[in-house]
């Protein structure tokens, strides 16, 4: 018994040791309880006493919301002051939006029921949605907004060089900079900060605002820094100034990614091409599900996002993205607008303007003009200038900007393609059921087209077929000259594929016997009514004739 | 009761007394009844678990297949376990669940396999290696419009069935 | 007293009351207790048999069962692993809510912001887990000390459905946190319910036939793990199976005491020697009165006329023994929950299985089986090792070697020799089957019938079975053969058990450690 009793004893104090350590735990050490013991010891006397140790957390039911993060940030919880410059315990910047309405997980990620600062940022095991890293901060308004009408980078800078041409930042402030005259001496007027002006709106009459008080005050300050603006810039500074929704760089980002021509091959919202992964919702991608055996440093989903930029193989091994060879800074911008696709779960009753103008009311989030469309969608493939692309491991793509193409190929024609596609090649299909462009926005990269090779294209009136020439004469004369590149049963090689379906559909024989005959200049398909060192001119039949054979390949 | 051969000699002892009367037809009625009211009463609770119509999400649905999906690349109906492929010959349906033991199978490069036990399915659902005893079955697809389809996940078709693209 | 009663107009009844308000807290005492303070001998026999709570014990216990050597404790451990778990159960209850989308997160707030609530379910996990090895180690103990012979063979019947309970209990408790973890490892538990699907697909009658099915259907309530499956594992987590388990431990109880008390040997007082001095010497003063149990239990002997020798009051030595036994588990419980947490993954994904998907693991060594067979290794299997297992009692008629650490024929020798086929061979097949695949691998069109009945579990199985014929022929006794066949499955579940747990990894892949799994 008494073994009993000493094992009884002993294993009594043990467990007691053990509670005692819990609760120790649990009362003093955890860190939200040193942390508000810090804040505490920094507060003036009144407010000190004032002020209670506990949980704090705000929870509003309808967006689901429980964050517990003010137990640790104890400056941005609801009714408590910040102090400021604490990188744990100031108050939240002004950004349109306070925490205490809205809570802090929806833009900034992270675990809001947790109350230990592991947990809590998501730096743990299972936890899919980790805090966006500071540099980052703005892309968590990708969650519930989408800035509409961005057009591409060009554009987007012409508006910044114009505001900074016209020296608009003397008076007034964008995102931090600018501001620094202050007419009348100190304590005179100076213009109001633009940072958000693209969310609050500015009087269309401004300019002639600014023309008349200039008359008016009389004040020398004024009639040297404003000047009159013609009208393009003034509308390039408006463009820019719609898009001061106080993200800082983010906007420059999508025009980026716009002008970079990723929806080529990505779809975002179901408009895009589908050849490479849908990239909705993709800055909410859980990192644990990402393969980090080829990224550099820690495995945050940013970090393997530019890691794949810069080499989208060692990343993805098999991965069909070429190395777009972006300079850093791109890459930079890239990776922050991917972040910014967010947007799981927000009622449709919180959705800011912009979301319901764009979700509901079919507005684009880029700007519709063909400039844009053509290298948000096209320029990645087709080139910038429609001069084609060549990259590594495969086929070229058609420089569909070169002008003996544009010459010989109808509107219709490539109105047909763009909407259709290739099926089993690379171009998918653009209208408004598969790539989501609308026939008007078809419309417009058609006339960019036109306008990037200065060709108008031929009337697509007369016959659609009519060649009648031997399709046996054809098909060696096929393979002599052609099938090199276009395949022996015109399955596209080098060159386009003949036999595509969609293409036998959409290509008049006109088309067909103008670009044998005029080839395209600065590619790989020569003009074959010209001789050339190696083979000799052909005629009109020969070339009737490999049409007919061509038109063959359509049945199989 | 002690085990009846343990008993030695006389039975008439105050250890075993006289066995109840054999015919009680009154006290045999009384509890067939009680029993048979009891099991009745059972099999109707046993009836409870099994609900007449499950409250899963209806097993047919529409999907629409991207015009450049390539021939033989499954194609995951998106929240479905199902894969639709096309072919030369026309689309077909494959189940993604696998058959040993349930696990949502993924696409490889040589068709499906399976995270948790390693099972192994060319594009057909064929079994090429692991612990799954058959393989997956098709699912009956029906073509209602261009490039648009309905599954039906209730019904299961012999393998090689296509529907015409 | 009695004068005072008879004059009853001399105090009047306010002042009566008055006096009976102070005297209440005594006698309120005195009638909680029945039999006063638990003095003397006597005085303690009537508190253990006089409280409804304790008379589950026998009044006075044999020395032999008081030994540590003799049951180690365990069972009482596991009854406290599951005084544990209902106790912290109930508390958890407060909080958690039994639906998908508020499930997990009543989870995160039991263990973020729930006072204690983090430890409180650390314990609650543990204590389960605790109580599974007990249960196990007592079976094990039961076994080896040949137990189960008669008059107790029922209660190793009740024991099989107990440990059968234990499991189902730890089991459907897996699903309510509705993470990953428990998302895959119950679609993977309840697709081995349906495995009996894989024989009758194979005689093709599952259209006419198919408790598979139905026992998947009856668990999910529906096609998928879903609500419907998480409402029902709550009912039988928090209600049905605990029901269960108290009733059949009562039963368990009873039937120890009913059954003549703890097993012990034929030479048990010969070999327990001379009473210890410091021990309460038997019946020190004439009874006034002979303590009497209330219905005769069975046994050669039962004790009329002769004094209970050998045997010591429950109180307080057996007491001691049990509280002993009982803070060690809980504090066993608590240091595990101060250090290491309870689980809990990202929320239940029903489109992303995890890679690899692993059942609790107490079921790890059924999964390596499964990953040839669902039906064999999840069912057929099983059935017969628990058919076999609850058989025991009754094929092994011998009385040699009773009480006795691995008694019988054989004895350890035999056990070690066991011990040693059981582990050779498992780690060869299993050895074999990582290294060279199973028949699959070579013949990708076997049917799988074929690997249905051929398969490393139903190898394991026949070896065993032959052995253990082998030592019954080999030491003319039964004893032998089940002392044979216990220990080589009990190697088989360890190593199999070990293998699912550590060197799987994913795609239910060989890995030395998971510091190689792919990812990481």
């Amino acid at each position: 018994m008494k073994a009993n009793k000493y094992l009884l004893l002993w294993s009594s104090a043990a467990t007691l040791v053990v509670l005692a350590l819990a609760a120790f735990d649990e009362n003093v050490t955890q860190e939200w309880r040193v942390l508000q013991r810090e804040y505490r010891s920094r507060l003036e006397p009144p407010a000190a006493g004032e002020f209670a140790m506990q949980l704090r957390q705000v929870v509003v039911p309808s967006l689901g919301v429980v964050d517990r993060c003010p137990s640790c940030h104890v400056g941005m919880a609801p009714g408590e002051k910040g102090l400021p410059g604490d990188p744990v315990f100031s108050a939240h910047p002004d950004v349109g939006h306070d925490p205490a309405n809205m809570g802090c997980v929806a833009c900034h990620s992270g675990q809001g029921r947790a109350t230990e600062k592991a947990d809590a940022h998501g730096d743990v095991a299972f936890w899919p949605e980790p805090m966006i890293e500071p540099a980052y901060a703005y892309a968590g308004c990708g969650t519930c907004h989408t800035h509409l009408g961005v057009p591409n980078l060009e554009a987007f800078r012409r508006g910044i060089e114009r505001l900074e041409r016209y020296d608009c930042l003397a008076c007034h402030r964008v995102d931090g900079r600018g501001g620094t005259l202050r007419p009348g001496a100190q304590g005179g007027f100076e213009g109001p900060d633009l940072s958000h002006v693209g969310v609050t709106g500015f009087r269309t009459d401004w300019y002639d605002t600014h023309l008349e008080q200039c008359g008016k005050v009389a004040e020398p300050a004024w009639c040297t820094a404003f000047g009159p603006i013609p009208e393009p810039d003034r509308a390039a500074i408006e463009a820019y100034l719609a898009s001061c929704v106080g993200a800082p760089g983010l906007i420059e980002a999508k025009a980026l990614f716009h002008s970079s021509g990723c929806r080529g091959c990505h779809a975002i919202d179901g408009v895009g091409g589908d050849d490479g992964p849908d990239l909705t919702r993709f800055g909410q991608k859980d990192p644990a599900l990402l393969d980090f055996s080829g990224v550099p440093g820690e495995h945050t989903l940013p970090n393997w996002i530019s890691a794949h930029f810069e080499n989208p193989q060692r990343v993805v091994p098999g991965s069909q993205m070429p190395a777009l060879g972006l300079s850093a800074s791109d890459v930079e911008r890239l990776t922050y607008y991917l972040m910014s696709l967010r947007g799981a779960g927000v009622p449709g009753r919180f959705w800011p303007q912009d979301r319901v103008r764009a979700e509901w009311l079919g507005e684009r989030e880029f700007a519709t003009d063909g400039a844009t469309l053509y290298e948000a969608f096209c320029s990645a493939c087709h080139g910038p200038g429609g001069e084609g692309m060549r990259y590594p491991g495969m086929a070229a793509f058609p420089a569909i900007g070169n002008p003996d193409f544009l010459a010989v190929a109808s509107d219709r024609f490539i109105r047909v393609t763009i909407e259709k596609g290739r099926p089993g090649r690379r171009m998918p299909a653009w209208g408004e059921l598969s790539g989501g462009l609308r026939p008007e926005e078809i419309d417009a990269v058609l006339a960019h087209l036109r306008k990037l090779g200065g060709v108008e294209g031929p009337s697509d009136h007369g016959p659609r077929r009519w060649v009648a020439g031997s399709a046996a004469r054809g098909r060696r004369l096929y393979e002599r000259y052609c099938a090199g590149c276009h395949g022996r049963e015109g399955e596209g090689k080098e060159g386009p594929a003949l036999a595509n379906p969609r293409f036998q559909a959409s290509a008049t024989d006109t088309y067909l016997v103008e670009t044998v005959q005029r080839g395209r200049r600065g590619t790989s398909m020569e003009g074959f009514a010209q001789a050339s060192p190696v083979r000799p001119a052909l005629d009109e039949a020969d070339i009737e004739s490999i049409i007919t054979f061509v038109r063959t390949l359509e049945s199989r | 009761m002690t085990d009846r051969d343990d008993v030695v000699g006389s039975s008439e002892s105050r250890l075993s007394p006289h066995p109840v009367a054999r015919r009680d037809f009154l006290g045999l009625g009384a509890l067939g009844s009680a029993a048979a009211a009891f099991l009745f009463a059972t099999i109707g609770m046993l009836r409870l678990p099994k609900a007449a119509v499950l409250p899963s999400p209806s097993r047919r649905f529409k999907v629409v297949l991207p015009e450049s999906l390539p021939f033989e690349e499954p194609y995951l109906a998106p929240g479905r376990h199902v894969a639709l492929i096309r072919d030369a010959e026309g689309v077909f349906a494959v189940s993604n669940v696998c058959t040993h033991l349930g696990c949502i199978v993924k696409p490889s490069a040589t068709g499906f396999y399976c995270p948790c036990h390693g099972s192994r399915f060319d594009r057909t659902g064929q079994v090429l290696a692991g612990p799954a005893p058959r393989p997956l079955p098709w699912l009956a697809v029906r073509k209602a419009g261009e490039n648009t389809y309905v599954v039906d996940e209730e019904k299961e078709v012999p393998a090689g069935t296509k529907e015409v693209a | 007293m009695s004068g005072r009663s008879e004059a009853p107009a001399a105090v009047s009844a306010v002042r009566r009351l008055g006096r009976n308000v102070l005297a209440t807290p005594g006698r309120l005492w005195a009638s909680f207790s029945r039999a006063g303070r638990p003095a003397t001998d006597r005085s303690r026999s009537k508190f253990v048999f006089g409280n409804v709570f304790l008379h589950l014990h026998p009044a006075r216990v044999h020395r032999w069962s008081l030994r540590w050597t003799t049951t180690w404790g365990l069972g009482i451990a596991a009854l406290s692993a599951f005084l544990i778990t209902l106790i912290t159960g109930v508390l958890l209850m407060f909080y958690y809510k039994p639906y998908p989308s508020a499930a997990y997160n009543t989870i995160k707030d039991i263990h973020f912001v729930v006072p204690t609530g983090r430890f409180i379910r650390n314990i609650h996990r543990w204590a389960a887990n605790v109580m599974v090895v007990t249960v196990l180690l007592h079976m094990a103990r039961t076994f080896f000390t040949a137990a189960y012979r008669k008059p107790r063979e029922f209660n190793w019947v009740v024991g099989m459905g107990l440990l059968a309970l234990t499991l189902g209990l730890s089991f459907t408790g897996y699903l309510l946190p509705w993470d990953q973890l428990a998302y895959w490892a119950i679609t993977i538990g309840a697709n081995i319910a349906q495995s009996p699907r894989e024989l009758t697909d194979a005689l093709g009658i599952t259209a006419y036939f198919d408790p598979g099915g139905f026992q998947k259907l009856i668990l999910l309530g529906s096609t998928d793990v879903g609500e419907e499956a998480l409402i029902r594992f709550y009912l039988f987590h928090v209600m049905l199976l605990p029901l269960g388990l108290v009733a059949l431990l009562a039963v368990h109880f009873w039937r120890i005491r009913k059954d003549g008390g703890l097993v012990r040997p034929a030479g048990a007082d010969e070999r327990l020697g001379s009473v210890d001095p410091e021990t309460y010497p038997v019946f020190t003063e004439a009874p006034d009165k002979t303590y009497h149990l209330a219905a005769v239990v069975k046994g050669r002997t039962p004790w009329v006329g002769r004094g209970p020798e050998n045997t010591l009051p429950a109180m307080p030595h057996l007491f001691y023994a049990e509280l002993a036994v009982l803070m060690l588990v809980v504090f066993l419980c608590v240091g595990l929950a101060l250090l290491v947490d309870a689980p809990l993954k990202e929320l239940a994904n029903p489109d992303l299985p995890e890679n690899p998907a692993k059942a609790p693991w107490y079921f790890l060594g059924l999964q390596e089986l499964v990953s040839h067979s669902a039906f064999m290794g999840g069912i057929g299997i099983p059935a017969v090792v628990l058919v076999g297992l609850g058989l025991i009692p009754y094929l092994d008629r011998e009385t040699h070697g009773t009480g006795e650490w691995f008694g019988g024929p054989g004895g350890l020798r035999l056990v070690a020799l066991s011990a040693a086929v059981g582990l050779g061979s498992v780690l060869g097949i299993e050895a074999f089957a990582i290294r060279f695949g199973w028949l699959r691998t070579w013949w990708p069109d076997i049917p799988q019938l074929v690997i249905t009945f051929v398969n490393p579990g139903t190898f394991l199985t026949v070896v065993y079975g032959v052995f253990s014929v082998w030592a019954v022929r080999r030491y003319d006794s039964t004893r032998a053969g089940a002392l044979a066949l216990f220990t080589c499955f009990l190697c088989g579940f360890i190593v199999l058990t070990i293998i699912g747990a550590h060197f799987r990894g994913p795609n239910w892949e060989f890995y030395w450690s998971p510091s190689h799994w792919p990812g990481h």
